[in-house]
């Protein structure tokens, strides 16, 4: 028998961690259930923070958006203002999973699992979102590509949790998106993803631009040399020829089952070509 | 709503369905039910050299682990060839192979024990594919066959083929790859089986074919026949996958060694893509030539199927599509040769469009190819020889009355679409291209010559008044128990709701062939017919006395009752079935379906099933737009027009069709189980991937005006012959869009992306 705790705040969860110890922690489930499928012989106890109100709450405070950590996709997608000042992050929640899954799945736990292709990585690093975490004995935040630090891997801490993400408003009129090519249309695990926050110039350049990359390396990828080759007016072939030639060598993606390294990172420059739309 | 012919009356099982209250046999706890799995080999070749079971056994709750020593009867199933081992003995031949059985109380003590088995294998050399299984020098996957890995061997030829190449204006030779797919049905094979006292086998299974069943398990393990019996409700699905043998064989092993307990056993998701029956993977060598005026006029291919360890229908699969290499089409010259090869990869046996689906593929990127060469459009070059009844086909026989492959091409001739083509090519965006492109197809009907296709129908009227219909036909899904209510009501006159129709059960039903072929409302319901007209005629004489008529001239059956229409006097069914004695009340009537035989000296190798009298037909367009960047093509619109004969329910119809163009779909872009050295990569749901409702396009399903004469009921199955469509006509658009050609299944992004980068299909390979 597997013991299964909902604490209903935080106070009660650092007491149930406390007594177990060994215990592992879950949000919507979708990851580690998955995971335990594999693992018939895993019997340690399972918290869920489902029912820890401030995990699940979000709040505008200025021009900064705190999302709790426990929050559902799909909350975030029925906020108009996630869908209004933070497309790219919409985009990419939109295209994780599918209906059920974003009923269930969390933001919190998709940085918490930190695969290269979670979907709300680039847009959370092109947006230059900081973590906030808290333990029974303190808190901290920290920048997120600190947070992320290799596949499956995070800077949490023994007795640590996500507790919160927090967000800047990019400046208005930036352009936002987030594509993914994965090998279906839903419910299919990105094969290269690219999220983009620029700022435009008058004449349709960039003053400035953010790209990050998903799938194409053991965490994000982003390439300073690759934005500057966009940062300056007017936006031309030449420019996003050496955009995507640059991204191609910034890139270290792998080969396996879905998709050769080779096309990996054949797409990771194509996708730059689609600022030229 | 009155249960009539051609109306669309709504599935009886769809209520319960969608709301998860009908039962499939996964569904089913008898209480305290043992469990039943299978140790399997995961070894694709190699010998037994012990099989260590201590450890298992000590475990709690862990009741017998049973091995190939405690089989009684031959040890071999299969429902032509009788090679595949219920527990391997001395030899594994595929990494799905059971080595042993385990009971167990529980799921999780079944599987601690499953875990804790130790089997070991010496390694053997592998079979991998149609290479190795051609290689006189390959190590043998059944090692007493004289003939290698051959499994069948055949030919078909008409006309003088060399001699016909010479008159060619154009020649087209090329060689084409398709992938293994899976069935994936939501269900997996599963069932449950409890020996009586009495040395009665009842099995309860997710099973296309009761009947036969009973065969193999009594020819594997030695139970007289007679006392097996097994039901088969609702299936979650069976698309060929549960066509023969998968859980039946082991569960009746188990109940052997355990009875008086119900046994329980599912297979997992990953243990079903292991273990569980495949397409066929092929490949497909092409040569094909047309008259300058238009005409095709010879043809010569060569087939290799990939039957993997196990015969399953195998040769049956390749017989079918040797049988439709040629397409729809007249073609004087031809001979095509086929090969059904045993390797150590997983079983392929039936499945929708069993062995057609990977010619169609071919033919008809063969035909559009020879038309780009004549400059004559595809389908213009289609009509000219798509084939009219009275025509000869391969077979060499006259096309049947019903073929109404004509009647479908101008349907999508005349498609704005169609005639629209240049527009929908011109109207792509940035980083894409737009094409649209056709196949026709076409699929028959029924077993085919030398198997009995037959069927025997039940039907009663209950002393309730309403009828019950006997099925022994299994319902996979397509929907033929809601047909045969239908069918029955509408000749008694009856609503929705008044015809009831049962499951099959073999100790209730008569047997009847299988859920197959395109076979299961076309045979059982032309028995059905005849016997519902019997009922009729009975209940019209029997009211006629009670109610003092002369004759049954102005007598007429309503729902629920009989009418003399000019007195305006009823009889209650219910009334007039308290009358009547049971055997009057039921009516039993068989149906064989008709068999053309095959022309002397046409044809050499083709033992089963070969060849068809029907068909049914199809023309598909698909409209595509391909993305340059990632080189993903999106289906946009796509259209089917089809010749089944008679619609007897539209709504069910199109469900036939557009369930055929999604799994064609999946099969066109994305499914392909990747093996290499027998070791499936892909085994799960989230490696292997099918489409969901974003990846399919809006489908226009219609059809052409039309009715066969076999039978009374006009129809003809049409749950296979949607299947063809896809993969063509998408590689159709493809090239019509990019002016390339994709001559390898599935075209999903990287490999169309490689083929527009020009050919770095080397790096695909490092796959
Ligand atoms: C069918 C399917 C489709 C999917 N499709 C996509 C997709 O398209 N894109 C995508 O990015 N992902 C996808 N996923 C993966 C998964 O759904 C996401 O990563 C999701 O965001 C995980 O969230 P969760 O709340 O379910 O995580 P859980 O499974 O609950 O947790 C994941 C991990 O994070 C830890 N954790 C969770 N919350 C916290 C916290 N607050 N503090 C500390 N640790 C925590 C858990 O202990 C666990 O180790 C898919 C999964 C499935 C099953």
């Amino acid at each position: 028998m597997i013991q299964l705790f909902f604490p209903l705040s935080l106070r009660e969860l650092w007491e149930i961690r406390s007594r177990f110890p060994q215990s592992r922690l879950f949000a919507g489930g979708t990851d580690l259930f998955v995971q335990r499928r594999y693992q018939t012989q895993d019997e340690s106890p399972l918290i869920g923070l489902e029912r820890i109100q401030e995990l699940r709450t979000t709040a505008w405070e200025g021009d900064t958006f705190t999302v709790g950590a426990a929050t559902p996709i799909r909350q975030l997608l029925e906020d108009d203002s996630v869908q209004t000042l933070l497309p790219v992050l919409a985009q990419g929640l939109a295209c994780m999973g599918g209906p059920a899954l974003r009923n269930m799945a969390t933001i919190g736990g998709n940085l918490c699992t930190a695969s290269p292709a979670g979907d709300s990585l680039p847009p959370l690093y092109v947006l230059g979102a900081d973590v906030v975490l808290h333990s029974e004995f303190g808190r901290r935040s920290l920048p997120i590509k600190e947070f992320i630090l290799g596949p499956g891997s995070t800077s949490l801490r023994c007795g640590e949790i996500l507790h919160s993400i927090k967000i800047s408003r990019p400046p208005p009129g930036s352009v936002q998106w987030y594509q993914k090519v994965g090998q279906r249309k839903a419910n299919a695990i990105a094969i290269v993803s690219l999220a983009v926050l620029g700022r435009s110039a008058p004449d349709g350049g960039f003053q400035s631009i953010r790209l990050a990359w998903g799938s194409v390396g053991p965490t994000v990828i982003t390439s300073r040399e690759a934005e500057a080759c966009l940062e300056s007016s007017p936006l031309t072939m030449e420019k996003v020829n050496s955009a995507a030639q640059t991204a191609r060598q910034a890139v270290a993606p792998i080969d396996d089952i879905r998709a050769s390294a080779e096309y990996r990172r054949m797409l990771s420059g194509n996708l730059v070509y689609r600022l030229l739309r | 709503m009155r249960l009539e012919l051609g109306a669309r009356i709504p599935r009886a099982d769809g209520l319960s369905k969608v709301t998860g209250t009908e039962p499939y046999a996964v569904d089913l706890y008898p209480p305290n039910p043992l469990w039943a799995g299978a140790k399997r080999a995961g070894i694709p070749h190699g010998l037994i050299r012990g099989i260590d079971n201590a450890r298992a056994r000590s475990l709690p709750g862990v009741m017998r682990i049973l091995t190939s020593a405690d089989v009684p009867g031959s040890n071999r199933h299969g429902i032509i060839h009788q090679d595949m081992p219920v527990l391997a003995d001395g030899k594994v031949r595929h990494g799905g192979d059971a080595v042993a059985l385990v009971i167990a109380e529980s799921r999780a003590a079944l599987r601690q024990a499953l875990e804790a088995i130790i089997v070991q294998i010496d390694p053997l050399p592998i079979v991998a594919g149609i290479d190795d299984a051609l290689d006189p020098q390959s190590p043998k996957v059944h090692e007493e066959r004289p003939e290698g890995n051959i499994l069948v061997h055949a030919r078909i030829e008409r006309g003088k083929v060399d001699q016909a190449f010479e008159s060619c204006a154009a020649e087209v030779s090329e060689v084409f790859v398709t992938p293994v797919q899976a069935h994936l049905f939501l269900e997996t094979e599963n069932g449950l089986a409890f020996l009586a006292e009495d040395g009665t086998l009842e099995i309860i299974a997710s099973t296309q074919a009761p009947f036969r069943d009973r065969f193999e398990i009594s020819r594997a393990l030695s139970i007289p026949f007679e006392k097996i019996r097994v039901k088969a409700p609702y299936l979650g699905g069976g698309f060929g996958g549960k066509d023969g043998a998968t859980v039946q064989c082991l569960l009746a092993l188990a109940a052997l060694a355990v009875p008086l307990r119900w046994i329980k056993m599912v297979w997992e998701r990953e243990e079903s893509m292991l273990a569980g029956y495949k397409r066929h993977a092929t490949r497909l060598h092409y040569r094909a030539g047309a008259l300058e005026d238009g005409t095709l006029y010879a043809l010569d291919c060569r087939l290799f199927y990939d039957t993997g360890a196990y015969a399953h229908l195998g040769g049956e699969v390749l017989e079918l599509g040797m049988e439709h290499a040629a397409g729809p089409y007249r073609i004087p010259h031809a001979r095509v040769e086929g090969w059904c090869l045993y390797t150590n990869n997983p079983i392929a046996g039936a499945m929708r469009a069993f062995g057609v689906c990977q010619v169609a593929f071919a033919i008809e990127q063969v035909i559009d190819l020879l038309a780009e060469k004549l400059h004559i459009d595809p389908l213009d070059f289609r009509l000219r020889n798509a084939l009219r009844s009275g025509d000869e086909n391969l077979s060499s026989l006259p096309a049947a009355d019903s073929t109404g492959m004509q009647a479908c091409l101008r349907q999508i001739a005349d498609h704005p679409l169609w005639t629209g083509r240049e527009n929908w090519k011109s109207s792509a965006s940035a980083h894409t291209r737009r094409g649209v492109g056709i196949a026709s197809v076409f699929n028959a009907m029924g077993y085919g010559k030398n198997v009995r296709d037959s069927a025997i129908a039940r039907i009663e009227l209950m002393t309730s008044g309403e009828f019950m219909v006997t099925s022994a036909v299994a319902d996979m899904g397509q929907g033929n128990a809601s047909t045969y209510a239908q069918i029955a009501g509408s000749i008694l006159h009856q609503n929705e709701g008044q015809v009831h129709v049962t499951q099959p059960d073999t100790a209730h039903a008569y047997p009847s062939g299988s859920s197959s072929a395109g076979r299961t409302t076309y045979t059982f319901g032309n028995a059905l017919f005849q016997a519902a007209h019997e009922l009729r005629n009975r209940i019209l004489n029997r009211g006629g006395m009670m109610l003092f008529t002369e004759d049954d001239r102005h007598l007429e059956l309503r729902p629920g009752c009989i009418r003399h229409a000019p007195s305006g006097r009823e009889l209650p069914l219910s009334r007039l079935a308290s009358l009547m004695r049971p055997e009057e009340r039921v009516s039993l009537a068989h149906f064989v379906a008709p068999v053309v035989e095959p022309k002397p000296g046409t044809y050499e190798g083709l033992r089963i099933g070969f060849p068809h009298l029907l068909y049914a037909y199809g023309a598909h367009l698909a409209a595509i737009e391909v993305d340059l960047l990632s080189g993903a093509i999106s289906v946009l619109h796509y259209v089917a027009v089809t010749d089944g004969g008679t619609v007897l329910n539209p709504t069910l119809f199109e469900q036939q069709i557009e369930g055929g163009i999604a799994q064609g779909m999946g099969f066109a872009l994305l499914e392909d189980l990747l093996i290499r050295q027998g070791i499936i990569l892909n085994p799960d749901l989230s490696t292997y991937l099918i489409p969901t409702s974003l990846d399919l396009p809006t489908m226009e399903t219609s059809w052409v005006n039309g009715s066969d004469n076999s039978g009374p009921l006009g129809m003809k199955g049409v749950g296979e012959v949607a299947m063809n469509g896809p993969l063509p006509a998408i590689a159709n658009a493809f090239a019509h869009a990019t002016g390339r050609r994709i001559f390898q299944g599935p075209l999903h992004a990287e490999r169309v992306f490689w083929t527009l980068a020009g050919s770095q299909c080397d790096q695909e390979e490092k796959r």
